[in-house]
């Protein structure tokens, strides 16, 4: 029973932490057709700008997770407006985006080590303590993390479902030529699109960071699991992302507890390439999302 | 020249370079720079098979990098623990990388492309992740704990090619001529492949899917095989890296390793069939200058990439043939009767 509370708890805040950081890649791979491989470095920089923020200037936690998140939004923006604007209509755009986003990702991630190391940083923004729940201790930083994810996410959806904003997206994801005919300014939804996914990475950065510490290449490990659940899910299904990402963490956490932490990864991608030779649009894709 | 075939004037033109490339350790005494070019010609050739698979076939391939470790990693697991020569672990390397990609590519190649890009780049991590966290000794040499996979440290010190007996000092020009060997059968490989049998049915392919399906083409069966005929050569390559450096380990499959190889391809133009040679080397030059800047390697090559994705998406090769092709229209203009002839070879050159 312990066992299997520790777990869900486990299972949970990885999984809160991963959907964070796929649900923007979902997103922009659905809106646009664009894969940023770049997405890690918004985790990294949005990390960074809160570690900066509150270790120098001493800011309280919440300021130094506004300036994290605002940071992950600039980031976002700069990206699209010094570059992916240029290419959106270039041929291949989906192979080329993957390789300038690549090329994007180390030199961002070769500034931050000349800027701040290679030695891995606490992040100084942290919660401590810890409560029990039917004999197993539950921190209040997990507590912290499920609840800013679903926030976040829940933000999102209604963001996506309710207002005219979220119809422009969905419209253009759907159809990007007829999204134009009926008045959507797709360019500027693209914009809209890499900043949400800024938010979110930057947000899931500084939480990863909490838990795991600081370091230049602290975004690749997490930008792998948002790959694999994206791909689970289907690429381009938001809601897929989201829920694929839960499943994952808890299925981590439980490979971890009974097999061993460095075989999480390996089995995941298994299984994923197990449920890809069977549905090969992936579990919540829709045929006609992606042509294979 | 205009009896001769696209592909046999490629072949020629093969010979030339590489008869060029053997000349030159005649010239060259500095053993650095040798050393440089050694680096260059196998980068080349790993870049000239990605382009084969990503340019021409169309399989973006993030993971080509793990196929260049398979044959590494025989060699130095190979000459470590049985003490084997190279001579023969090296084959051994090759085969088994393209073993790795039919095995991969029977699961991934079916999806679409951005699904392959992100299988073969998460499996690669994914065996990085596993090789580095062992913690099982395998063997204890001298109190040092060696994993079966080397573990983080890699494998290092095992037998080379055995030129430093054969030729004394001069042992780098020895490994000079295996790796121009290894780059030559990677070469001649990548034009028979872009310019024979196979590359007409990826041309079609990429012509019209649905027209070349009807016609009985079978798109997964030629992308699976072009991906496991690059990853022998890719393979080749790394074993020979691992006999040359007398390394194997996990920082090969680093990120910045990976981004460097795809700069080679796309600065020298994907699509081309000489233009991973020309990226190689200019990549190898800006990393030389950039080594002397302060070691602002990684910011250098992502910069790059980035700006010849967005100004040059051709590449060096694409504006070189646009600057030829423009040469060539404004003679033709003086000379209308070869106009004709020059236009029609141009075309089809285009459409290579």
């Amino acid at each position: 029973m312990d066992a299997a509370i520790q777990i869900i708890i486990t299972g949970l805040t990885l999984g809160a932490m991963y959907a964070l950081a796929s649900v923007g890649l979902a997103l922009t791979y659905g809106t646009m057709g664009m894969f940023n491989m770049a997405h890690g470095m918004f985790m990294t920089i949005g990390a960074y700008a809160s570690y900066s923020l509150s270790s120098a200037f001493g800011a309280p936690l919440p300021l130094a997770l506004v300036a994290g998140i605002c940071a992950g939004a600039i980031s976002g923006s700069l990206l699209h407006l010094l570059i992916v604007r240029f290419m959106l209509h270039t041929e291949d755009f989906q192979t080329t985006i993957m390789v300038a986003t690549a090329g994007v990702a180390i030199a961002l991630q070769d500034l931050i080590l000349k800027r701040y190391g290679a030695y891995p940083f606490k992040q100084p923004a942290q919660i401590e303590g810890s409560f029990r729940l039917a004999g197993t201790a539950i921190s209040y930083q997990s507590i912290v993390i499920v609840a800013m994810a679903a926030l976040l996410i829940g933000a999102l959806a209604w963001l996506l479902t309710y207002t005219k904003f979220g119809l422009a997206i969905r419209a253009t994801a759907m159809n990007q030529d007829a999204a134009k005919l009926m008045g959507v300014r797709t360019e500027r939804t693209y914009l809209q699109v890499i900043v949400i996914a800024g938010v979110l990475a930057s947000a899931a950065g500084i939480l990863i960071s909490s838990l795991a510490g600081l370091s230049p290449a602290m975004g690749t490990d997490p930008l792998i699991r948002a790959f694999i659940i994206c791909v689970v899910a289907g690429l381009g299904s938001v809601t897929g992302a989201g829920l694929a990402a839960i499943m994952m963490g808890l299925f981590e956490a439980a490979i971890s507890y009974y097999i061993g932490a460095r075989f999480g990864l390996p089995v995941m991608l298994g299984l994923v390439v197990l449920i890809l030779i069977f549905r090969p649009a992936g579990l919540f894709g829709r045929m006609e999302v992606v042509r294979s | 020249m205009s009896q001769l075939s696209e592909i046999q004037r490629h072949l020629v033109a093969a010979v030339l370079f590489i008869a060029a490339m053997a000349t030159l350790p005649y010239f060259v005494s500095e053993r650095y720079l040798l050393g440089q070019i050694i680096v260059f010609m196998l980068w080349a050739s790993v870049a000239t098979q990605w382009n084969v698979l990503t340019g021409h076939a169309g399989v973006f391939s993030l993971g080509q990098m793990l196929f260049f470790s398979v044959g590494s990693y025989t060699v130095g697991m190979a000459g470590t623990y049985l003490g084997t020569s190279p001579w023969i672990s090296m084959p051994v390397g090759a085969v088994l990388s393209a073993v790795a990609a039919l095995l991969i590519g029977i699961a991934c190649l079916r999806l679409a492309s951005a699904y392959v890009a992100l299988l073969t780049f998460a499996i690669v991590f994914m065996v990085q992740a596993l090789i580095v966290t062992d913690p099982n000794c395998f063997t204890n040499n001298g109190g040092v704990c060696l994993p079966l996979f080397g573990g983080g440290n890699g494998f290092s010190g095992f037998a080379d090619f055995g030129f430093r007996k054969l030729l004394k000092g001069d042992w780098i020009v020895g490994n000079y001529f295996v790796i121009l060997a290894s780059l030559t059968l990677s070469l001649f490989a990548s034009i028979i492949v872009i310019h024979g049998r196979l590359g007409l049915a990826f041309r079609a392919l990429n012509d019209s899917q649905l027209y070349a399906a009807s016609r009985g083409l079978n798109r997964t069966r030629f992308r699976v095989t072009v991906f496991v005929i690059t990853a022998f050569f890719t393979g080749l390559s790394g074993s020979v890296y691992a006999a040359h450096f007398r390394f194997a380990g996990p920082s090969l499959f680093e990120m910045p390793t990976l981004v460097l190889i795809l700069a080679m391809v796309i600065v020298g133009g994907l699509r081309s069939t000489w233009g991973p040679i020309l990226g190689a080397a200019a990549m190898m030059v800006l990393v030389e200058i950039a080594k002397g800047m302060g070691d602002v390697r990684n910011t250098a090559v992502g910069v790059v990439l980035v700006l010849f994705v967005l100004l040059f998406p051709k590449g060096i090769a694409g504006a070189a043939g646009r600057t030829l092709r423009m040469f060539r229209a404004q003679r033709s203009a003086e000379r209308p009767e070869i106009a004709e002839r020059r236009f029609d070879a141009t075309k089809t050159e285009i459409a290579r």
